[in-house]
Parts: C-alpha cells; sequence; structure tokens
C-alpha cells in the first residue's frame, strides 16, 4: 500500500514536472505570436484608416485596435523582459481583438462611399433642376431688364418740340 | 452705364447665382489641400506643466510625467514611443538625419490617433538598484508603469555638471503604409536624471 502511494506520489511530481515543459511557450513561439499579431493590427489599422479617410463613423473599429494596439504592447514589453508565455497570450490576445476588424471596415467603407454616391448624385440633381430653372428665368428676366432699360433709355431721349406759329 | 455694360452686370449676376446653386455639389467633388501635417510630441512635469521635471534621482522614489501626442496629420495615424535608457556616452537620435538612437527600447507603447486627436499618459518611474562605487555609478533596473525592467546602466562622474547621469527618452515612431513599416517620426523628448547617492 504504502508503495503504491509512494508511487503515485512520485508519478504526481514528474508530471508536475513535465507538464510545465509539454506546454511552455518558448522564446520562438512568442516571436511568431507576436509577428503575427503585428500583422494582424497593421492590416485592421490600414483597413480602418481607408474607412476613416472616406468619412466614415469608424469609433467603434477605433476602440478594438486602440484595445489590441494597447495588448500588442504590453506583450512586446512581457516578451523583453523574458515573460514569453505571458507576451504569447497577450499577442494572441491582440490577435481575437482585431479578428474581424478587416472585414468590418471594408464593409463600413463601403456603405459610406454609396451613401456618398447617393447624397451626391440628389445633389447633382438638384443642382441641375435649379440651374434649368435659373437659366429659363434668367432669359425671362434679360428680356423683361432689356425692355425696362430701353424704355428709360427712351424716355431720356429729348423730345423735338413744335415751331412756333 | 451702357447697353453692354448692364449686359455684363447680368451674365456675371447669373453665373454668380449659377455657382452658388452648384456649390454643395461642388463641394463633394473638389477636394481641398489641407494644412501641414505634424505631430506634436510633448513631456510635462507631475503638476501637469513645463517645469519640476524629475532631476534628482534617488532610489526606491516614485516619479511622475506626462508624456502626450497629437495628430495633425489629416487622417488616422498608429504611432508608438520607445522609451529608451541611455548614459552619456550612448547616443541620442540624430534629429538632423532624423534617424533614431540605435539602443533598443525598454519599454513601448501603442496608440491610434484621428486627426485633432491627442493622447496624454501619465508615466511613473523610479529606479531599482542603484549602486555607487568611485566615480560610476551604476543603475541595473528601471520600474516604469509597475513593470520591472533590466537596464544595467553605468554612469560615470560628470566633472563638469557635478553628477552622475543618464536620460531617459521617448521616441516617438510611426506607421508609414507606403514602406508597410514603422519609422521614427524625428521627435524625442528626454529628462536628464542625476543619479544620487543615499544620506
Amino acid at each position: 500500500m504504502l508503495r503504491k502511494i509512494a508511487l503515485c506520489f512520485v508519478l504526481f511530481v514528474l508530471f508536475s514536472w513535465f507538464v510545465h515543459a509539454c506546454f511552455a511557450v518558448g522564446q520562438a513561439d512568442a516571436n511568431q505570436m507576436l509577428a503575427e499579431a503585428e500583422n494582424a493590427l497593421v492590416s485592421a489599422y490600414v483597413s480602418v484608416a481607408e474607412a476613416n479617410s472616406v468619412g466614415a463613423n469608424v469609433s467603434q473599429l477605433l476602440v478594438k485596435l486602440e484595445d489590441a494596439g494597447a495588448l500588442l504592447a504590453e506583450a512586446q514589453n512581457s516578451y523583453r523582459v523574458g515573460d514569453y508565455e505571458r507576451a504569447y497570450l497577450l499577442a494572441l490576445n491582440c490577435s481575437n481583438t482585431v479578428d474581424n476588424v478587416v472585414q468590418e471596415a471594408l464593409t463600413l467603407k463601403s456603405e459610406t462611399e454609396e451613401a456618398q454616391g447617393q447624397r451626391l448624385l440628389f445633389n447633382a440633381g438638384v443642382s441641375s433642376a435649379c440651374l434649368s430653372v435659373l437659366f429659363v428665368l434668367s432669359l425671362f428676366g434679360w428680356r423683361f431688364l432689356k425692355k425696362a432699360y430701353l424704355k428709360r433709355v427712351l424716355e431720356m431721349k429729348p423730345e423735338v418740340g413744335s415751331e412756333p406759329k | 452705364m451702357s447697353f453692354d455694360d448692364f449686359r455684363l452686370i447680368y451674365v456675371l449676376a447669373c453665373l454668380g447665382l449659377g455657382l452658388i446653386i452648384l456649390s454643395p455639389t461642388l463641394a463633394m467633388v473638389i477636394k481641398l489641400p489641407g494644412g501641414e501635417q505634424f505631430s506634436e510630441f510633448w513631456v510635462l512635469g507631475p503638476g501637469h506643466m513645463a517645469e519640476d521635471y524629475p532631476f534628482n534621482i534617488a532610489e526606491d522614489q516614485a516619479y511622475k510625467v506626462y508624456l502626450g501626442i497629437a495628430n495633425h496629420m489629416g487622417g488616422l495615424q498608429y504611432y508608438r514611443v520607445y522609451v529608451k535608457f541611455r548614459n552619456q556616452t550612448e547616443p541620442l537620435p540624430d534629429s538632423v538625419n532624423g534617424t533614431p538612437s540605435a539602443l533598443d527600447p525598454v519599454f513601448e507603447y501603442c496608440m491610434f490617433l484621428r486627426d485633432g486627436e491627442v493622447w496624454e499618459k501619465e508615466v511613473s518611474f523610479s529606479f531599482d538598484g542603484i549602486f555607487f562605487e568611485g566615480n560610476s555609478c551604476r543603475v541595473s533596473s528601471l520600474v516604469l508603469d509597475d513593470c520591472i525592467l533590466s537596464v544595467d546602466k553605468f554612469a560615470l562622474y560628470d566633472e563638469e555638471d557635478s553628477g552622475f547621469y543618464c536620460q531617459l527618452f521617448f521616441e516617438l515612431w510611426i506607421y508609414n503604409a507606403s514602406v508597410s513599416g514603422f519609422q521614427f517620426h524625428n521627435r524625442f523628448v528626454w529628462l536628464w536624471l542625476n543619479m544620487t547617492r543615499p544620506n
């Protein structure tokens, strides 16, 4: 009985000892995960910046970017001090945070561009209609003003008086 | 007024009215050039003013400064601040050539700012393990925002300014999409620190 307990204890100690080694994150793993997180964050940033440049409301996406940026910075700082496991987990978290940001930014961008196109079309239509009305009115106005001008000029013309008999 | 003058005034008035009618559409199509593109980068003392910067440094004593960035680049920008620590013999960034310091960063911050936005952070730091031996001083670690960073720097006694001087400086980097990487933004701020012996 005692031998069995001792064996179990030894097995438990060995398991505790090696389990960490089996699942430990090495420098290379952490480095690779950091590079992946960096790429994911840059792609997300580029998409959000494009959406922002066409005037889309990117406030919610920006919150995700900021969270992911803070995680990546923390991961880099952990990596520098040699805490590769924490760096790995933070970098993984960073990648997960910006997982759908590219897609969302592209959707926002296309929606904004579509809305802007429609607004431009509407504005162009209204402007064209107003310009046509202005053109027609200006022709009538010109005729009226020309007549008024000529009448005024003719009234200014000196009249020839009749000679006294 | 002659008839030709009268006609000219009428045509100009009609053209002006036409431009006013077209202006909402033109504003959507024509993009006017923006102003100068730049970023502001500053460090302020503990009172949020450009004064009372930490200078005489004692071991295990906490110091506080405010680090800030303002984006005037005309769009969303991805910034990174690298924190570096040097002694008097190590290189600083070269603002003439726009090159960063060759030293490795000990810490970094990362932020995204829209045009006109400002980022400001309270940076607290202290030093752990300041050893003096003769005319040299060894600083073993810097504690920045509760993160212990091994710096291991030696500072020789400066006869001219009477002290053991080190410098904590912050470099601003910006993501450049055209080169697909971060570039030094040619902006850096620093704190001169005089390591003092315990009484």
